[in-house]
């Protein structure tokens, strides 16, 4: 293979061709529920690679990405019910998800480790607790969004594939940057990157509001599907708590601090997640318990590191066999 | 004229004054080295210059402007770098990404990523790091650290360089490399404040040298004037006379 090849290849060619593929997927005629399975993956996995910017290429560990979901969708949703174009209420939702990153940041960045992790603990609880009071979004009841077109499946299919699209983009734009550069100085020595004049806070907000908007639109595309959201029912609200571990999950699963890590968790996580609702209720919380300490004792790379050490294997012993 | 001018500058941890009213001028293009026993507040100065804290009182000056407060990354900007005591590289990146980023983000803010590698290539020749600059910063000795540690400072095009211990841990060998590349920084018209506890390797390259005790200014001057100071090595060596007693 030319170098020039084998160097595009993982980066560009092959993403592409996967995605391509999941173009076409639709028009092989799928059912229904395995497009819908589809579509809820694709949408965890926007909020997997943009927590990633945060908590993989920073080390900011977030709790709080819940409240950009919600805002997400309760934007997306209030939107859709006044008679707008859904497509425009994506972009308004990420508009407001990144709005409300700024609030919470501007405070809680001033803090480090695990005093920010904390913090985000109690902003998503606070903004839980008021969207569950407050009178004009449905309160605790939730909101019903009423889009006054037909309802076509593979309109969401395709939205949701290209926002996936969007956010590998971002991520891999990001990771190759001098921003980029900054980031993973951030996450290892905070002061020495500052000695050398990278502002960490002014970054923190900037890669914060950049997850926050993609959060968003993943909640926008989950309220214009489902038709009924609501701030905190159980694992499926989408100001819970619940929503939040979810999006932190994912990462870990697939490899924190990698383009592609994040994305082979959130396709893992959605499947599984899809499967093990409906069968077990419950299991699948000591399912993701179990899986998340064996992750961090035996692989902490997540998925992304042990598909990149059995290669390496399969690499050193085909070199073997051949010298 | 002087490039840095430091007015009663004062800084408590909790009740504990670590640097007491400290005032003095940097000229531009000299060495000045810092000297004094441990705990004098000599690094407390340097953080303190470079904003990565702030003074409790007092003002610091930069070619006349006052920088008092300012932070570490709008300093850099400014001209100032430092190098740390403990070498502080990010461990998971390559020698050269460690330079590229103080060239990205130093004062001249270079973007584009080839312009800013050739940069950090002529960074790390100077501290002949080059053929390393592929590996992780992490499987570097000591005594590569530290210049990785200046050859970063260096990236940012500083005018004025705060050189925190950079011979400590050394051999002498890589010492004496160290003091001749300090000459070198100086040649090419950086101002230079240096840290050292090696007192033959101050006294070697300074112009003029501070003794700080306990937080405060002790004396200044000429490294001769400074070796025949009694207050120096009264603070250093107990007290002068204790020989003629016996």
């Amino acid at each position: 293979m030319k170098p020039a090849i084998r160097r595009l290849l993982p980066q560009t060619i092959l993403p592409l061709a996967l995605f391509l593929a999941l173009l076409l997927l639709p028009a092989v005629g799928l059912k229904p529920n395995v497009v819908r399975l589809l579509f809820i993956t694709y949408v965890w996995t926007i909020t997997s690679i943009a927590w990633n910017l945060v908590g993989g290429f920073t080390g900011q560990v977030s709790f709080g990405f819940a409240v950009f979901y919600g805002l997400g969708a309760y934007t997306a949703g209030l939107l859709i019910n006044a008679g707008g174009s859904p497509y425009l209420g994506f972009i308004e939702a990420a508009g407001i998800a990144a709005l409300a990153s700024f609030l919470i940041g501007l405070p809680t960045f001033r803090l480090r480790g695990p005093y920010f992790a904390i913090a985000t603990i109690g902003m998503t609880e606070a903004v839980r607790v008021i969207m569950s009071n407050l009178q004009i979004t449905g309160g605790a009841s939730g909101l019903s969004i009423i889009e006054h077109r037909q309802f076509r499946q593979v309109e969401h299919y395709y939205s949701a594939l290209v926002a996936v699209a969007l956010a590998v983009i971002v991520s891999m734009l990001i990771a190759r940057s001098r921003f980029g550069l900054a980031l993973r100085a951030i996450k290892q020595d905070e002061d020495a990157a500052a000695a050398l004049g990278v502002n960490p806070y002014q970054s923190k907000l900037w890669v914060h509001a950049i997850a926050a908007a993609l959060t968003g639109i993943a909640g926008a595309l989950h309220a214009r599907y489902h038709v009924f959201i609501d701030p905190s029912g159980g694992p499926g609200g989408v100001f819970a708590f619940q929503t939040g571990i979810s999006i932190l999950l994912m990462p870990v699963i697939g490899g924190i601090g990698t383009v592609w890590g994040p994305v082979l968790g959130g396709m893992v996580f959605g499947i599984v997640e899809e499967e093990l609702v409906v069968n077990f209720p419950n299991f699948h919380l000591l399912l993701y318990g179990i899986l998340l300490i064996l992750i961090i004792l035996l692989e902490p790379d997540g998925l992304a590191g042990l598909l990149r050490r059995i290669f390496g294997l399969v690499r050193s012993s085909n070199g073997n066999s051949k010298s | 004229m002087a490039i840095l001018k430091v007015n009663s500058l004062t800084k408590y941890f909790g009740g504990v004054a670590a640097l007491k009213d400290v005032s003095f001028e940097i000229p531009e293009k000299q060495i000045c080295g810092f000297i004094g026993p441990n705990g004098a507040g000599k690094t407390t100065l340097f953080s303190l210059i470079t904003g990565a804290i702030r003074p409790s009182k007092g003002r610091v000056e930069l070619r006349g402007r006052n920088v008092t407060g300012k932070s570490c990354s709008s300093l850099v900007k400014m001209g100032v770098a430092r190098t740390h005591q403990i070498v502080r590289p990010f461990r998971v990146m390559t020698v050269l990404e460690n330079v590229q980023l103080a060239v990205h983000f130093g004062r001249q803010g270079i973007g584009r990523t080839s312009h800013a590698k050739e940069r950090a290539m002529e960074a790390l020749n100077l501290v002949h790091l080059d053929k390393k600059a592929n590996l992780l910063a992490s499987v570097l000795s000591l005594g590569e650290q530290k210049r990785l540690e200046v050859a970063r400072a260096l990236a940012t095009s500083p005018d004025l360089l705060l050189l925190d211990e950079v011979c400590g841990g050394l051999a002498p060998a890589e010492t004496q490399a160290m003091l001749d590349l300090i000459q070198q920084i100086r040649a090419r018209g950086t101002t230079i404040m240096y840290v050292e506890h090696d007192m033959k390797a101050v006294m070697s390259v300074c112009d003029r040298i501070t003794v700080l005790n306990f937080g405060q200014k002790l004396a200044e001057g000429k490294p001769d004037e400074i070796q025949n100071n009694e207050a120096v090595i009264d603070a250093y060596l107990g007290k002068a006379h204790l020989g003629d007693e016996r």
